[in-house]
């Protein structure tokens, strides 16, 4: 090895001191590796928002100003649905940082913490529509069925008519924030988890030894040099997260308190379902404008690394002991609080369909006649290979067209490199709602065929920024030596981009995972874009809702089937997932 | 390392390309199926599929859109993707569709006859755009004959036992008097538009459902004071309005025939299949008709009902449509139960049991039977969850089971009413 070091000289002569991304090709040829995925930008997400801009502010097009705008949001209950949109983007991030960081510091250095973690990191994985499902047998407003209302009523004494409702329209906003903090407390853990791990120990040891009470500790020795960032970082995930809340809303909201539990995405969904119309365009443009000026305050505070580069030595052997007993208690108390939902879903799905529309899971005898309904019905295998099949091919091409797309942006550094990235968040964050209409538009020019490819092609899309990002920081990560290694010993760009890749084999499986997950968990993009030739999953789901109760025995069972694989492929994969993020992470 | 590397590379990047485009490739392909997209799912989309497995032209490939099936129609019209055949829930979509020239013309069978004015809703400018496959039998009270010795024959006894179960349901002696789906909007839309068709002419309410007459006026508060009577009772629904607002149409199925906590549903005919499925014991529910004011008299009949339209430039389509109106496709459903033919030169001994052979009877005879008014009325007012009449007739239950006076109830939705329909007469 050593003697080859002659022959590289040359390279470290082209390389340049050892700065991040100076070992990669140079934009020229390779920029043409970025087609793919501009065009797929361009056409499905930059044109459409410039259509949604341009049709909310004319009609056919003349210009009409700031008329749409006017009506939109001087409609009845436009108002609320914007409140309730901006107190699901405050509140809910702020309850699932606290409780992340809480849960991560107490289930830290202990024997149980593995375990723990594991159980709060298994929700992320499960559709948001099984959730909602779960969390809604839960809640059902007869104490007969739902645990949760008899439990209410036990403990406040209250009598049928006047027990606490939590699908009613008081309680249903409380009710679907606390399915979506079960759903994203693991992802804030894992974060905090690996913020907390890459603090140097010697640093409280330090503060310690100089007089510092505990509080000195949190704040000098975890606050300062790293928690801020993370807790940014966790909070805009979250934030950008609660877009999701229409899946929740569509799954758990009655249809009489729809208007109660009302966001603005489901507000532009009912304006213009799959269409554009002026004042769906309006909210769309201010829900985007919201959306881009978050995520931009949240980059303003990770605008350095994140998290910081890992150190050169391996980290000092951690000395300190595990938390104390009360602390590991809420821990373990907290894990199993997170598995009662699932459980609930398993028992009553483990019921016959009737006895599971009309009595409690408690009180009737165990069957598995709803599986056999579910399993026996055409349409869900239909929809389980349609799933399966789409999935592959979204992942696989995003796997691809990221790779290419990423080769030649590691490249990129100083203030290209940040611009890329806050364009390539900004494309990550936009919600598809928005653009619906214009979506269809664009896939009516050219793929007016088949239509489960225009829906491979909206989630394509929706995925390929966010794994460019992750493959690009990851490759611009990557040691200056292993990039030599890997230029030498490629003869063309892509032994090169191969080699690479291999070396960075967490972001790889990090990506594929998040994708194929994203694509089998999702509702809301089957409702607006699939077409007669195939449903997916989430919209097999939604379909049996329509009869909630009556169907709860087969909904259940169904929202199990579909959990299984995208729980198992999470845990599974959950070291990948966890090193490929965070080296590769929102910079 | 370079041997099986290059390999490894060269798989994975024919994997790479060759991946999607045979996946997608894999989704289309095969004979060109006649594709129908339904408003049905489940259950009553398998009896569909028994249907079309009867089609002697070929394949036919029929998918649910469900509830949301304007919107289905509407994206799959901009991607150029738009069926040969669609079953449309309510007469005002295809009103809609024909006006912006997207359906074809269709002929029914020659022996198809369907009850007086049904036919004239589905040809706005003279030309026949639709067909009615299925019919809703929209007028009727369903219980259980041992909970209940003798129904109420005329409006003001339904009040009455109303108050008298109501009364005794509050002392913790019996059933509620009364189970209502509140969280499906149409539920109640159904209840006021039974009440309506009394109260009303059949060219008033026409005109009500053609945008042509006022929603602030007699009719229509009559009716809402009418709702009001009843919906008011205390104790008239168990566990109370509150919790009658978060209950699904078919739990109120569940809890007349099975948990038996009240005594008294309004239903359609589909009703009937929810409570096979969910009765206990050997006893079936009877029916009695929406009752009017006058004792003796029916109230007018209300049906609702489900349409096929071709769209147009499918030839397929329109033979499609066509086959659907001949009295022995539909054999198959009609056969299985849950089915009402709008065809009423279908014989009602075809049906097989004696409670659909009366609904068909009814169907047949009414002299002038009033089609659903919501499911006319064109979007956003015809309601949909949290939006148009749906979300204004909830928000009157709530009002007149909460604790609103009556009479201000009535005031706030005809308010609602009027400014919804003003609404949509300007996005005309």
């Amino acid at each position: 090895m050593s003697r080859r070091v002659l022959g590289e000289v040359a390279v470290l002569d082209d390389v340049g001191p050892p700065r991040r991304g100076r070992a990669y090709p140079a934009v020229g040829a390779t920029s043409a590796l970025l087609l793919p995925a501009a065009l797929l930008l361009g056409f499905l997400l930059l044109v459409p928002v410039l259509l949604t801009l341009y049709a909310s502010v004319t009609t056919d097009g003349r210009w009409v100003g700031a008329a749409h705008f006017r009506a939109a949001l001087g409609a009845p209950g436009a108002g609320a649905a914007v409140g309730r949109t901006l107190l699901w983007a405050l509140l809910v991030p702020a309850v699932v940082t606290a409780l992340g960081y809480l849960l991560a510091a107490a289930s830290r250095r202990s024997a149980e913490g593995g375990l723990v973690r594991l159980i709060l990191v298994l929700p992320i994985a499960v559709p948001l529509v099984t959730a909602g499902v779960a969390f809604r047998l839960a809640y059902d407003p007869d104490p007969a069925r739902g645990l949760v209302t008899l439990i209410a009523g036990a403990l406040t004494g209250a009598s049928a008519e006047t027990v606490p409702l939590l699908l009613g329209p008081r309680l249903v906003t409380v009710a679907l924030m606390s399915a979506f903090v079960w759903a994203w407390v693991g992802l804030a853990v894992v974060v905090f988890r690996a913020a907390l791990d890459a603090v140097p120990p010697s640093l409280a040891d330090a503060v310690r030894a100089f007089g510092g009470s505990r509080r000195d500790v949190l704040w000098d020795a975890q606050w300062r040099p790293l928690l801020l960032r993370t807790v940014a970082v966790v909070f805009a995930l979250v934030a950008l997260g609660t877009s999701r809340t229409f899946d929740l809303i569509l799954i758990m909201a009655p249809g009489s308190v729809r208007d109660e539990a009302s966001v603005l995405a489901l507000r532009i969904w009912q304006t213009s379902p799959g269409t554009t119309t002026g004042e769906g365009a309006a909210l769309g443009v201010v829900w985007l404008a919201a959306v881009v000026a978050g995520m931009l305050v949240a980059a303003l505070f990770v605008r350095q690394a994140w998290p910081p580069p890992w150190p050169a030595e391996p980290p000092e052997t951690d000395a300190t002991p595990p938390p104390p007993r009360r602390v590991r208690l809420l821990a373990a108390g907290a894990a199993i609080a997170w598995l009662i939902p699932l459980g609930m879903l398993v028992a009553t799905s483990l019921h016959h369909p009737v006895d599971a529309a009309t009595r409690g899971w408690w009180s009737a005898p165990p069957s598995v006649a709803s599986y056999a309904t579910v399993l026996r019905d055409v349409d869900l295998w239909r929809s389980l290979l349609f799933t399966l099949l789409l999935a592959t091919v979204v992942t696989v091409t995003v796997l691809g067209v990221a790779l290419l797309a990423a080769y030649p942006l590691a490249w990129l550094t100083g203030s290209a490199a940040q611009s890329t990235g806050l364009l390539l968040m900004a494309a990550t964050v936009v919600p598809v709602q928005v653009i619906a209409g214009p979506v269809n538009e664009v896939l009516g020019w050219g793929f007016s065929s088949g239509t489960s490819r225009g829906l491979a092609l909206v989630h394509m899309a929706l995925g390929v920024p966010f794994a460019v990002l992750v493959l690009r920081n990851a490759f611009a990560d990557l040691p200056a030596e292993q990039v030599r290694h890997a230029r030498l010993g490629g003869r063309h760009w892509w032994g090169t981009l191969v080699r690479l890749a291999r070396h960075n084999r967490p972001a790889v499986v990090a990506v594929c995972v998040l994708e194929f997950v994203r694509v089998w968990n999702d509702l809301v993009v089957g409702l607006l874009f699939s077409g007669t030739d195939g449903a997916p999953l989430g919209l097999f789901l939604y379909g049996q809702t329509r009869h909630f109760v009556a169907n709860s025995g087969a909904l259940a069972a169904g929202s199990v089937l579909a959990s299984v694989l995208p729980m198992l492929l999470v845990v599974l994969a959950r070291r990948q997932l966890v090193a490929g993020l965070v080296s590769g992470g929102i910079r | 390392m370079t041997g099986p590397g290059r390999l490894g590379r060269r798989t994975l990047l024919r994997a790479a390309v060759a991946a999607p485009v045979a996946g997608l490739a894999g989704c289309s392909g095969g004979a060109t199926p006649v594709r129908v997209v339904v408003v049905w799912s489940a259950e009553e989309l398998a009896r569909f599929r028994a249907v079309l497995r009867g089609y002697p032209a070929g394949p036919v490939q029929a998918t649910s859109a469900g509830d949301d099936i304007d919107a289905f129609l509407n994206a799959r019209r901009l991607a150029g993707t738009s069926p040969d055949v669609a079953i449309l829930p309510r007469p005002g979509l295809v009103t809609a569709y024909a006006r912006r020239g997207w359906l074809a013309q269709v002929e029914p069978a020659a022996s198809y006859r369907t009850p007086t004015g049904l036919a004239d809703l589905l040809a706005p400018d003279g030309r026949r755009h639709g067909v009615w496959v299925k019919a809703a039998h929209k007028s009727l009270f369903w219980y259980l004959p041992s909970r209940l010795p003798t129904p109420p024959a005329t409006w003001d006894e339904l009040v009455a036992l109303t108050r008298r179960l109501g009364a005794r349901a509050r002392a913790g002696a019996g059933p509620a008097p009364l189970a209502i789906g509140a969280a499906d909007g149409w539920v109640l839309t159904d209840w006021f538009e039974n009440v309506l068709a009394d109260l009303t002419d059949p060219q008033e309410y026409d005109a009500l459902a053609r945008g042509a007459a006022d929603w602030q006026g007699r009719p229509v508060r009559a009716a809402l004071l009418r709702l009001a009577e009843l919906w008011g009772v205390p104790g008239a629904f168990p566990g109370g309005g509150r919790r009658a607002l978060l209950t699904q149409f078919q739990e109120s199925v569940i809890q007349v025939v099975r948990r038996r906590e009240a005594v008294l549903l309004y239903g359609a005919d589909f009703t009937d299949s929810v409570a096979r499925t969910f009765r206990h014991g050997p006893e079936q529910p009877a029916t009695f008709r929406f009752p009017g004011a006058r004792s003796g008299v029916d109230g007018p009949l209300l049906v609702g009902g489900d349409v096929a339209v071709a769209f147009a430039g499918s030839t397929a389509g329109v033979r499609l449509v066509q086959w659907l109106t001949e009295v022995p496709s539909f054999g198959p459903w009609r056969r299985s139960g849950g089915y009402l033919s709008p065809d009423v030169s279908v014989p009602p001994w075809d049906y097989p049991d004696a409670m659909t052979q009366l609904l068909a009877t009814e169907l047949r005879q009414a002299a002038s039977p009033r089609f659903d008014l919501s499911d006319r009325l064109p979007a956003p007012f015809t309601g949909s969850d949290g939006i148009g009449i749906w979300r204004i007739m909830q928000d009157f239950f709530a009002d007149v089971t909460g604790a609103v006076p009556p009479a201000e109830a009535v005031r706030r939705t005809m308010v609602a009413l009027a400014r919804a329909a003003r609404d949509t007469e300007r996005a005309r």
